[in-house]
């Protein structure tokens, strides 16, 4: 079970989705993808898309404008 | 008592409103706008105001300028931007946009990451400005304000917006990604 972080501050939506999900493709089931955003649309449409496909996610505020998406692909 | 976890603050302040929150109100207030001005909402007419503004600051003018040609242009120009009812939304669409983010904890001065951004901002910011004179209005004066008023033009607007943002998107994913 591998973790993978995606680093997209300071980039503006869909930017963070289109990169999170080529991200996805390449890792195995049951791998972590740590998607760390400062876009505030990107902390609704990531989880929402995410979810939408299945997998686990969750959304931690980790400081002033700045979360990190966690997503354990399912499938 | 934390205010963090309080419930009123949560909701009213921390996440965001729902989009038909957001649409309901916009729908008043341009209506509001519309019955008590006479013009429809518009957003980046008023921008062009502030660019003549600014270079009148610089000592030019626009007086010659067929943009500006009209009696109720220059009387705008004339009256400053207090007397002008556009400026003074424009300007509380800002500082409303600095408070709610400011009120949610959610304020952050982003970091330029790569040159490329700052090229795509200008060309963009460049391209979206010249459009909206062009085409008389942005999407809100010609498409929300247009829709709004039973106008053809809103929703050819409407048509043209879809190819553009498609275009856009595939650019977006060739430079970007």
């Amino acid at each position: 079970m591998a973790e993978y972080e995606l680093d997209c501050f300071g980039e503006a939506c869909p930017i963070p989705l289109v990169k999170a999900e080529k991200e996805l493709e390449k890792m195995n089931v049951g791998d972590i993808l740590i998607v760390a955003i400062d876009h505030s649309c990107a902390m609704k449409n990531v989880p929402e898309w995410a979810r939408k496909q299945g997998h686990n996610v969750e959304l931690d505020e980790i400081d002033d404008g700045e979360w990190e998406v966690v997503i354990e692909k399912m499938k | 008592m934390n205010i963090r976890k309080n419930a009123f603050y949560k909701a009213w302040f921390k996440d965001a409103w729902p989009y038909v929150t957001g649409a309901i109100l916009l729908s008043i207030f341009q209506i509001v706008t519309l019955a008590t001005t006479g013009n429809p909402w518009g957003v980046s007419g008023v921008l062009a105001y502030w660019g003549a503004w600014i270079f009148e600051l610089f000592g030019g003018s626009v007086d010659k300028w067929y943009y500006f040609a009209s009696d109720g242009a220059q009387n705008t120009l004339n009256n400053g931007i207090l007397q002008h009812g556009g400026s003074i939304r424009n300007i509380g669409i800002i500082i409303g946009a600095l408070f709610s983010s400011l009120a949610a904890c959610q304020f952050k001065i982003k970091k330029i990451k790569a040159i490329r951004q700052v090229v795509a901002a200008i060309l963009g910011g460049l391209l979206m400005g010249y459009g909206a004179r062009i085409g008389f209005g942005c999407n809100i004066g010609a498409l929300y304000s247009g829709i709004a008023s039973l106008s053809v033009s809103g929703w050819v607007y409407a048509v043209f917006l879809f190819l553009g943002a498609y275009v856009g998107s595939k650019l977006l994913v060739k430079f970007f990604m």
